[in-house]
């Protein structure tokens, strides 16, 4: 119980907002506002999956909001030209994936910083699509592109089915695969994980790679909600991923850090906004809470640290 | 990590800082033979203008990447002091210069917010800037509900952001060049600038050496929110509005800046002048590629193009020299690199 303190406290502040929810706007829970508030929350879940392996694993990816919209824009102009699904959604994961590769030759192959790669790789797409697309929407998607040519609900109820498959999937896999457990390994020591018989770039490498390919379902999973495909889609992602894990606990000096801890910030992050609007408040306040909500956390971690030296 | 003695990074330095001004030599040439006025003085100085904010978030950001520190929150610090400054002068009705002092004063509260975090609580910068990046923006968002704008400033402050002296000389100009050279001689020639590297190098070696480290490092987060806080005062003139989304993306402009500039995102190893080439380099990249009728998206490819170049070069650079040195691999017993941030 106190070894989880930490993620069940975001746990239980998620539980108090449905909890204020219940009592002062009891007409939050219809299934039509819980599934959309969910949907709304799958990419970011996605994201902050990846991005939990990556911060584990000692690295950071801030370009994953850019690999985000070049995903969408593959996947929109693959279904478009009248390729069956199951292409569409290789093709978005494979574009992610390439691009994680090229994240992870740059930073396991050439030891470059990876805040400064993907700093770089950040700003190179995105610019690169604005060129290429000219803030162009993809339109004309046929009509087994859109909620998989299903009804909405369906549509919604597929869209979380699938995040939480492969949430769960995750979460089994770094706690008891061995792959799981290297991401651990090189992220709390390198050189005792290299003496170990396991290889630090290799893993490194793969996180990246797993990274992308995470990137490109979360973009077909959300491309799917809309009729046509935006363009400046996912800005900003890379920072909700990383809060997310963060107020989720995993700590950014590499090695700690629960999945289901960052479903738990997901959910807290994600339920801001719904939340001042059913309160009737501003609901230009969300980034500043957002923002109130990781200094907090992270306050407090810095807090029972210092305090557990003295 | 490998051991360098202070002549290999001396020398690597000079290389790296003639590879600078080689690329913004080509830049000036290829570009005096695209766009037609160019090469004028009036250009010249017009590309200054336009950077003297990013330049002082940029100068500011050097001393703390040389910590081994990050701030990300600069962008949405400028946009908050933008705000503030509107809403002192428009709806508190305090004279400009009353209110740009109070601006600074805000500047360096928020700068204290993020140096009590990061020195009392010991959490790693690029999460508490992180954090501060969404509080600030935030902020400015709430007070102005995302749609207010403040307008109508008085031609005397006004002058600070387009005003010119003799005619020629932009009205801000003064000021970048006083940081400037503010900057170099703390970084370069005080001692207490040259602790800067130390602590970068190594913390508890510093304070080991009798340096009080949480006072130093404190004390640059407070001079960044200064800094962010003077340039808002400087994009709000310039501009003439201030708005919410006042200096988005500056934090990761300035942040490539210094990093083009050859100082290491770990720490310990920088130049204020290399940070004031790379600021050049990026400038002249933006202003030429205008002038040539080329696409804007051009710049910011190129600007990640040349980053990932000049970092593999040096990356590919030392994994020769490493092996020319055919040193056998010598067991290195926990002299891993402090946690990355």
């Amino acid at each position: 119980m106190k070894r989880y303190f930490r993620e069940l406290s975001v746990l239980f502040a998620f539980l108090a907002i449905l909890l204020l929810l219940a009592f002062r706007a009891p007409e939050f829970f219809q299934p039509s506002q819980l599934l959309s508030m969910l949907c709304d929350a799958v990419p970011v879940l996605i994201a902050a999956c990846g991005m939990t392996l990556v911060i584990v694993c000692r690295q950071i990816d801030i370009s994953i909001g850019s690999q985000f919209a070049l995903c969408s824009v593959f996947a929109g102009l693959t279904a478009s030209s009248g390729l069956p699904m199951p292409v569409v959604a290789f093709v978005a994961i494979l574009c992610g994936a390439a691009m994680g590769a090229f994240n992870g030759v740059l930073v396991a192959g050439l030891g470059i910083p990876s805040i400064v790669v993907t700093l770089a790789t950040m700003v190179t797409w995105r610019e690169a699509l604005r060129w290429w697309r000219e803030g162009e929407f993809v339109s004309n998607l046929p009509e087994n592109f859109q909620w998989f040519g299903l009804s909405q609900q369906v549509g919604q109820i597929t869209i979380i089915g699938i995040a939480i498959l492969l949430f769960l999937f995750l979460a089994f896999a770094l706690k008891h695969l061995s792959a799981g457990r290297f991401v651990y390994a090189v992220g709390s020591d390198k050189e005792a994980a290299r003496l170990a018989g396991i290889h630090p770039q290799k893993v490194t490498f793969a996180v990246f790679v797993l990274m992308g390919a995470l990137t490109g379902l979360a973009a077909l999973l959300t491309a799917v909600r809309f009729p046509d495909v935006d363009p400046k889609a996912g800005q900003g992602l890379e920072l909700k991923a990383i809060a997310a894990a963060v107020v989720g606990g995993v700590a950014i000096s590499g090695g700690r850090g629960y999945l289901w801890g960052v479903a738990a910030g997901v959910l807290l992050l994600s339920s801001i906004a719904p939340a001042l609007v059913f309160l009737h408040l501003q609901p230009q306040w969300e980034k500043a809470l957002q923002g109130l909500i990781i200094l907090l956390a992270v306050a407090a971690d810095g807090w029972r640290a210092v305090r557990k030296k003295d | 990590m490998t051991n360098h003695s202070p002549t290999d990074w001396k020398a690597f330095f000079l290389r790296f800082e003639t590879l600078l001004i080689a690329v913004l030599l080509a830049e000036i040439i290829i570009f005096s033979r695209t766009a037609e006025n160019f090469v004028t003085t009036g250009n010249g100085l017009e590309i200054i203008r336009l950077s003297v904010e990013l330049g002082l978030l940029a100068l500011v950001m050097t001393p703390i990447i040389l910590t081994g520190g990050i701030d990300l929150s600069v962008g949405s610090l400028l946009g908050l002091c933008a705000i503030s400054f509107g809403k002192l002068w428009r709806d508190a009705g305090l004279p400009p210069v009353l209110a740009a002092i109070l601006t600074l004063l805000i500047g360096a509260a928020a700068g204290g917010l993020n140096a009590l975090l990061i020195t009392r609580l010991k959490l790693p910068p690029l999460i508490v800037t992180l954090g501060s990046f969404s509080l600030f923006r935030g902020l400015a968002e709430a007070i102005t509900r995302g749609v207010d704008n403040f307008t109508g400033f008085p031609p005397s402050f006004l002058f600070l952001g387009q005003g010119y002296f003799f005619g020629v000389i932009p009205a801000q100009l003064p000021i970048l060049v006083v940081a400037a050279i503010g900057f170099w001689l703390l970084v370069h020639r005080t001692t207490f600038g040259r602790s800067f590297r130390a602590i970068g190098f190594s913390p508890e070696g510093t304070r080991y050496a009798g340096i009080p480290v949480d006072h130093r490092v404190g004390l640059v987060y407070v001079l960044s929110g200064v800094m962010a806080a003077l340039a808002a005062l400087i994009y709000v003139a310039r501009v003439g509005q201030a708005k919410a989304d006042a200096g988005t993306g500056y934090e990761l402009l300035a942040i490539t800046a210094v990093v083009l500039g050859g100082t290491s995102i770990f720490g310990g190893i920088g130049t204020v002048h290399g940070t004031l080439l790379g600021l050049a380099v990026l400038a002249v990249l933006k202003n030429g590629l205008t002038l040539s009728d080329m696409p804007s998206e051009l710049a910011g490819i190129l600007t990640g193009v040349l980053l990932l170049s000049v970092l593999a070069g040096e990356a590919l650079a030392q994994s020769i020299s490493r092996r020319r040195k055919q040193s056998p691999p010598t067991p290195t017993i926990s002299t891993s690199p402090k946690p990355q941030t």
